[in-house]
C-alpha cells in the first residue's frame, strides 16, 4: 500500500512543482522533504504511535494541493475582541478577511514574500511520529510566520484556517511559524474550520519557538467537516523559563490525528497541555503528544478529556522523555477516556522514559463509562437520560475547557460542543 | 397520596422486603425506623425507582397511579423527591444550573412555560438563606467540596425548591451535628402541607424531636412490624429494636 501511495504523492508533486511558491518553502527543501519521507515510508497502523489513527483515508485523498482558492466568501465566527484576524482558505491568505495586527508584533503571509523572506523554522527532524510535516513541507502552498518583538504586554493573534467546500477531493497544508523573541507574551488562537462537508485532506505544521521568558497561550480549535482527513504536527523548542500553554479541542474531522512534539531545552521551561476531543458518528480522534526534557528543572502537565460515542474512536498517548540532563524535573498526565456508546473505543496512554534521578513524575490515566450513581442522581431530580448524559460528558470535559481564560472564546466552545452533543439523534441516520 | 401493598423487593437475588404494606396519606408525615439491615435505604431507592432493585410482587399506588411503571424521572416530574443518605458529587454540573434543569423538567411535564430565570434565582437565595447555606454554593459543583452537613443541607434546598407531593428523605439526619440538624429539620418543617406527604426513613429517635410524625412504623426484615403515634419512637429509643425483632419472624 504504502509504496504505491508513495509513488501516488511523487507524481502528484511532479504535477504541481513548478506552482508551489519558493517564498514559503525552498523549492530544494521541498524535495529533500519528499525525499525523507519517501526513506521513512508513510506512517502504518502497526506503528505502536500510530496505531489509532485512521490512516486509510490517505488513500483515498488527493495529495497536491487546491491551487486556486474560490471567491466565495467563507462563512466565519465573529471576531474575537482584541485580536488581529488572519484568514486562510484552502491554505491559503485571504487577505479581504482578515484584521491585520499593530506594532509589535509582525505577523506575515510567505507566499506573497519577497525572496529575502527566510524560513526560520530548521527543516525538521522528522521523528517517526512527526513524519507528516514532511508532507506539508513539500506541498505547502503558505504561511503565517508571526513574529513577537514588543515587551509591552500580551499580544493577540487569531489564525482562522478554512477548508472549503469548494475543494471535493481537495488538499490544503495550513502552516505557521510562531516566534516569540525573549520576554514577549502571545495568546494565539488557532481555528480549523470547514465550509460545507467536502472530503478533503488538511495537513497542517506548526512550529514554535519560545525564546527565554516568553510565554505563549495557544489555543487550538480544530472543527472541520465530518468528512475531512485532518493531520497536524506541532513541534516547539523553548528556552530557559519559557512557557507553553496549550489548550486544544477537537471535535471535528473524519479523521484527526494531531502530534504535538515539545523539547524543554532551556531549564525552567514548562509546558501545559490541555486537550479534550469528542468523537462520535465514525469519527477517530487520536493525539501523540511527546514532551522530552533537556534541561534541569523542567515541567509537564498533561491533561486529556476524551469521550467516544456511537462507533467513534478515541486515543491519546502521552510520552514523557527525561534525559540525562534534566535533573530536577516535574512531570504530571492526567489522561481520562470515556466510553459512552457500546462501540465506541478508547485508549489513553501515559509512558514515562527517564534517564536520570531526582525527577518527581506522575500520571493518573482512567477510561470507563459514565459514573451509574451520578446518572441516576440527576435522573432522580426529573432531568431525561438523554440530558442527564449529556451533562455527565459536559462535565468531565470541562476540566479541561474550563481552563479557557478567554471568556469569549470558552462560551463559544462551549456552545459548539454542547450543540454537537445534541446531535446524537441523527446518529442513525449517518450510520445507515 | 401514597399506598404501598404487600411489597417484595430482591437485591442482587436477595429478597429484602418481603411483603412491606404501607398507607400515607396527603398532608402526613410518616417516619419508618428499625434496625440496620432492615430494608429500610430499600424502600426508600425502590420508591425512586433506582435500577438494582427487582419487584418480584406488590402494587405501589402514588396518586392513584402505578407508581412502579413510571422511570426514575418521571416519578421525579410527578412530584417524587428522593433526599439521599449519601448525596452524590458532580464537578463540571453546576448546582443553579441543575435545580433550574429539574424545575423546568417538572413544570414542561405540567405543561407550564420555563421558570422565569430572574424570579427563580430570588427564590433560589431565598430558599438558600433558609437552609443557611452561602450563595457561592450555587455557583460550585453539585455537592462538589461539600462537607457531609452541607450535602444533606443542598438535599433539602433542592426539595424546597421542587416543592414534591411526597418526599421521601432516607436518613437526611445521619451525619449532622445538633445545629445542622436544626436547620434541616426547620427547612423539612416548611414544607408540610395538606396536600403533601412526608416519610423520614431513620434509626434514631432524634430528628423526630424536631419533626413530629403523624405515624411511626417500625420496620424488621422487610415488614412493617408495628405502627403506631410518635410515642412508638420515645418507646423505640428507650427499649432498641430487640422486642420487636420477634414478631417479625
Amino acid at each position: 500500500m504504502s509504496t504505491a501511495l508513495l509513488a501516488r504523492v511523487k507524481d502528484e508533486y511532479g504535477s504541481v512543482r513548478d506552482t508551489l511558491p519558493p517564498s514559503v518553502v525552498a523549492t530544494e527543501r521541498r524535495r529533500s522533504a519528499l525525499e525523507m519521507l519517501c526513506a521513512q515510508g508513510l506512517p502504518a497502523t502497526r506503528e505502536e504511535n500510530w496505531r489509532y489513527t485512521n490512516l486509510r483515508v490517505l488513500e483515498r485523498v488527493r495529495f497536491a494541493p487546491t491551487l486556486t482558492p474560490t471567491g466565495a466568501k467563507p462563512e466565519l465566527p465573529a471576531p474575537l475582541e482584541g485580536f488581529s484576524r488572519y484568514v486562510f482558505v484552502d491554505g491559503v491568505l485571504c487577505s479581504s478577511h482578515s484584521i491585520a495586527a499593530e506594532a509589535g508584533i509582525s505577523v506575515r503571509s510567505l507566499r506573497a514574500g519577497a525572496a529575502e523572506v527566510r524560513l526560520e523554522s530548521p527543516p525538521i527532524p522528522a521523528l517517526p511520529e512527526t513524519r507528516l510535516a514532511l508532507l506539508n513541507e513539500a506541498f505547502a502552498t503558505d504561511a503565517a510566520a508571526i513574529r513577537v518583538q514588543s515587551l509591552a504586554g500580551m499580544q493577540r493573534v487569531e489564525l482562522v484556517f478554512i477548508a472549503s467546500t469548494a475543494a471535493e477531493m481537495g488538499a490544503s497544508y495550513p502552516r505557521v511559524q510562531v516566534t516569540l523573541e525573549p520576554g514577549t507574551r502571545l495568546a494565539l488562537v488557532e481555528r480549523h474550520l470547514s465550509t460545507g462537508d467536502a472530503a478533503n485532506l488538511v495537513n497542517c505544521a506548526v512550529h514554535v519557538d519560545l525564546a527565554e521568558g516568553s510565554r505563549l497561550t495557544h489555543y487550538r480549535l480544530q472543527q472541520t467537516g465530518l468528512r475531512t482527513a485532518w493531520f497536524d504536527t506541532l513541534e516547539a523548542t523553548l528556552a530557559k523559563d519559557a512557557r507553553y500553554e496549550i489548550l486544544a479541542v477537537s471535535t471535528g474531522g473524519l479523521t484527526a490525528r494531531s502530534t504535538v512534539h515539545v523539547r524543554l531545552a532551556g531549564s525552567g521551561a514548562e509546558v501545559a497541555l490541555s486537550a479534550a476531543a469528542l468523537g462520535d458518528r465514525l469519527q477517530s480522534q487520536d493525539t501523540f503528544a511527546l514532551t522530552e526534557h533537556l534541561a534541569p528543572r523542567t515541567r509537564t502537565e498533561q491533561t486529556f478529556r476524551g469521550i467516544a460515542s456511537a462507533r467513534a474512536r478515541v486515543a491519546f498517548n502521552g510520552k514523557v522523555v527525561v534525559r540525562e540532563t534534566a535533573r530536577g524535573t516535574d512531570s504530571r498526565q492526567s489522561l481520562r477516556d470515556l466510553l459512552a456508546g457500546p462501540e465506541a473505543e478508547i485508549d489513553v496512554r501515559p509512558q514515562l522514559e527517564i534517564h536520570t534521578d531526582e525527577v518527581r513524575c506522575a500520571h493518573g490515566a482512567t477510561a470507563g463509562m459514565l459514573d451509574e450513581t451520578m446518572l441516576f442522581y440527576l435522573l432522580s431530580r426529573g432531568l431525561s437520560p438523554e440530558v442527564a448524559q449529556r451533562l455527565l460528558k459536559w462535565a468531565f470535559l470541562e476540566d479541561v475547557v474550563s481552563r479557557i481564560e478567554l471568556p469569549d472564546l470558552r462560551r463559544r466552545i462551549e456552545v459548539e460542543i454542547a450543540g454537537q452533543m445534541s446531535e446524537a439523534a441523527s446518529l442513525k441516520e449517518l450510520l445507515g | 397520596m401514597l399506598k404501598i401493598e404487600n411489597l417484595h423487593v430482591t437485591v442482587e437475588g436477595k429478597e429484602i422486603l418481603k411483603g412491606l404494606t404501607l398507607e400515607i396519606p396527603a398532608g402526613e408525615v410518616h417516619a419508618v425506623m428499625g434496625p440496620n439491615g432492615s430494608g429500610k435505604s430499600t424502600l426508600a431507592h425502590v420508591l425512586s425507582g433506582r435500577p438494582g432493585y427487582e419487584v418480584t410482587g406488590g402494587s405501589v399506588t402514588f396518586q392513584g397511579r402505578d407508581l412502579l411503571s413510571l422511570a426514575p424521572e418521571e416519578r421525579a416530574r410527578e412530584g417524587v423527591f428522593l433526599g439521599f443518605q449519601y448525596p452524590v458529587e458532580i464537578p463540571g454540573v453546576n448546582n443553579v444550573y441543575l435545580l433550574k434543569a429539574a424545575v423546568n423538567a417538572a413544570r414542561k411535564h405540567r405543561g407550564l412555560p420555563e421558570v422565569d430565570a430572574f424570579e427563580f434565582l430570588t427564590m433560589v437565595r431565598e430558599k438558600m438563606r433558609l437552609m443557611r447555606m452561602d450563595e457561592s454554593m450555587l455557583s460550585r459543583g453539585v455537592n462538589e467540596g461539600f462537607s457531609g452537613g452541607e450535602k444533606k443541607r443542598n438535599e433539602i434546598l433542592q426539595m424546597l425548591v421542587l416543592e414534591p407531593r411526597l418526599a421521601v428523605l432516607d436518613e437526611t439526619d445521619s451525619g449532622l451535628d445538633i445545629d445542622a440538624l436544626k436547620v434541616v429539620a426547620h427547612g423539612v418543617n416548611t414544607l408540610r402541607a395538606a396536600d403533601r406527604s412526608l416519610v423520614l426513613v431513620t434509626h434514631y429517635q432524634r430528628l423526630l424531636d424536631y419533626i413530629i410524625p403523624d405515624r411511626v412504623h417500625v420496620l424488621v426484615q422487610g415488614r412493617i412490624v408495628r405502627s403506631g403515634d410518635k410515642t412508638l419512637a420515645l418507646e423505640l429509643e428507650r427499649r432498641g429494636y430487640d422486642w420487636l425483632t420477634g414478631e417479625a419472624a
